[in-house]
């Protein structure tokens, strides 16, 4: 690919966000282009191009196995840690290629947060599982410990609940505590992206409701990316939605124009219901 | 060792077996419905309680032969227990001639050989499960993995040979005079490595019984960590932890309770491991802590001297009791497992 024709996708790109919600924030966390995966053979993605504007959240929907959740994976190089998944393409994150050979992956996975379609407690306290991210990349005293384990505890609504029980084991949390915990270890390391992968598919209802309360407190600090198979969650929660379908992006647009009227015909086939 | 539960993965062991008896269930339910047979239909009780009573009572046979084991070594032995008292298992004489003995130095030998085999044994395993789980490349992995299955199937005697052949002459020519050479004025070692360099005794001993019980443990670990979720392992890669911080952070405390029992699955095994330690362990009933002369295991000394004791001798009854302890010591290092793995069941 020449540099010019590199120039005029990204032109293109932003010249479709006319949106004035999206527009008003021009500034991009993640531009993927061009990017390509593949699990061994199985080519996953093809040639996936699309921006994450900063500080909001962009919505990945399509049916199952359609690439969504392999895009998440490329963005903090998870699949790095199984042999014979690979990526071909940029992913620029802060300037620099994502998918780079010689990128420090703890500094990158320690920007690019991510938390998974059921809670994950670490086997250790309240207190450890938040604390255990943190004492990876900085060094600091008992009381700044405490202090960010108590601000981040605080943000996701949880200090109230466990501030008595920050030494008992984090399993001994509910389901929806737990997805809380992990959303706030997540950030506990101070990210600039959250990678959610269906975050609320284990929750029951209520949960799911305070966790996507959650989202909107946190996309005022940090670029947020959240795979859903939920339409209605994509629709509440997401200013930005992109819509996959076996490993092609075929649209992507401000949540709005997607749900009311969207441009192509399978994206109106899939949110109708019809398909997927 | 048929009374060790694996490492329970419980959570998802009896998760999938519930989904498991739930789907048979269905399934029994249609078939039902397709013969016209009610729940309580008579045509089955006649069956099932043929079924039900073969189960049961192979449950009970287990109790019977667990008892009858300890029956038999405890009234066996029992001669020897009344003859010597408890200091029985403390008395360090054995000695055929005066008709004298006491169990504590084969006891030593077989406590102090399980103890350097565990400690050789579980390092290796630990990191040959580590790496086949959650390092090595697919192909790569598969073969070892298949190597280390194939090492745990090959019979104790086969290790007593190459013990013999291989072990008690390297220990006897290269490493017993190096550590003399070297050592052999160093205050705290010296006790160790004293002796002629014979090649035989509990270092050799723990070395083979590390060889034997590391790829049994290592398969018992690799499944411990194969359960462990992928998600949880990448929470933690997430977060940017290294190999290093995930293994002792996550990995290790996850997998605490599968890997407590994999250590005494090899625990267990060395306990009472007879003809691998019978090459190499030199049978000499004598205590001393060093670890490079000959001595005796609890069931090197029983398989060595059992044909020689005539029956109703005093002899044989030690023996017995000999028997009787070690199970005790098999007992004991299951009940400690529990322990700390805090299972009360």
């Amino acid at each position: 690919m020449t540099p010019g024709t590199m120039q005029g996708m990204i032109q293109d790109s932003m010249m479709t966000e006319t949106d004035p919600q999206v527009a008003k924030s021009p500034e991009v966390a993640l531009a993927v282009r061009n990017l390509n995966f593949y699990y061994g053979e199985n080519h996953a993605l093809h040639d996936i191009s699309v921006d994450f504007p900063a500080r909001r959240v962009t919505a990945m929907i399509g049916p199952s196995g359609c690439g969504k959740s392999t895009l998440l994976r490329v963005f903090n190089r998870m699949y790095d840690l199984y042999p014979g998944q690979r990526a071909t393409g940029e992913v620029i994150f802060d300037g620099r290629n994502v998918l780079d050979r010689d990128l420090d992956l703890n500094i990158l996975r320690a920007r690019v947060g991510m938390v998974f379609q059921k809670p994950t407690p670490f086997p250790m306290s309240i207190y450890d599982n938040i604390a255990f991210g943190v004492r990876l990349h900085e060094k600091m005293n008992k009381a700044d410990m405490d202090a960010r384990v108590q601000d981040v505890l605080t943000r996701v609504a949880l200090w109230n609940e466990v501030r008595d029980r920050l030494n008992a084991p984090a399993s001994g949390l509910s389901g929806g505590q737990q997805q809380r915990l992990c959303i706030a270890r997540s950030i506990a390391t101070r990210p600039e992206v959250l990678l959610l992968d269906e975050p609320t598919s284990a929750l029951d209802p209520i949960s799911t409701a305070r966790i996507e309360e959650l989202l909107d407190e946190l996309k005022e600090e940090f670029t947020i990316a959240i795979v859903t198979h939920n339409m209605q969650q994509a629709a509440r929660c997401a200013d930005q939605v992109a819509f996959f379908y076996m490993g092609r992006l075929i649209e992507v647009d401000s949540a709005d124009r997607m749900f009311t009227n969207p441009k192509q015909q399978q994206t109106q086939d899939y949110i109708t219901g019809r398909f997927g | 060792m048929w009374w060790l539960r694996l490492p329970d993965n419980a959570r998802f062991s009896s998760q999938s077996f519930s989904r498991m008896t739930l789907a048979t269930a269905t399934q029994t339910e249609k078939a039902r419905d397709k013969a016209g047979v009610s729940p309580n239909g008579s045509r089955r009780s006649g069956p099932d309680t043929a079924f039900h009573l073969l189960v049961a009572a192979s449950a009970l046979l287990v109790l019977v032969v667990l008892g009858g084991l300890v029956v038999l070594m405890g009234v066996g032995g029992s001669q020897a227990f009344r003859t010597f008292g408890l200091g029985f298992a403390f008395h360090d004489v054995w000695n055929p001639v005066a008709d004298l003995y006491g169990a504590w130095a084969p006891l030593f030998g077989t406590i102090v050989s399980t103890l350097i085999g565990v400690a050789i044994a579980l390092p290796l395993a630990f990191g040959t499960a580590f790496w086949l789980t959650a390092m090595a490349p697919p192909r790569i992995a598969a073969i070892v993995g298949t190597a280390v299955q194939l090492l745990a199937a090959v019979p104790s005697i086969i290790f007593g040979m190459w013990g013999f052949f291989t072990i008690v002459p390297f220990m006897a020519r290269t490493v017993q005079p190096f550590l003399t050479h070297h050592f052999k004025h160093v205050p705290g070692i010296r006790f160790i490595i004293h002796g002629a360099p014979f090649g035989t005794g509990l270092m050799t001993a723990g070395l083979v019984l590390a060889v034997m019980i590391a790829p049994f443990m290592t398969a018992v670990m690799r499944d411990v960590f194969a359960a462990m979720p992928n998600m949880l392992r990448e929470s933690a890669y997430g977060l940017g932890a290294t190999r290093w911080d995930v293994m002792w952070k996550v990995v290790v405390p996850w997998s605490r309770s599968g890997m407590i029992g994999a250590i005494v699955l090899g625990m267990g095994r060395a306990l009472g491991e007879t003809m691998a330690v019978t090459f190499v362990i030199g049978n000499v009933t004598a205590v001393g802590w060093s670890l490079f002369a000959p001595r005796s295991t609890v069931a090197s000394l029983i398989a060595l001297q059992f044909p020689e004791s005539p029956a109703g001798s005093l002899r044989l009854s030690a023996l017995l009791a000999l028997g009787f302890i070690l199970m005790l010591l098999s007992f004991a290092s299951l009940a400690l497992a529990r322990m700390l793995r805090g299972d009360t069941k």
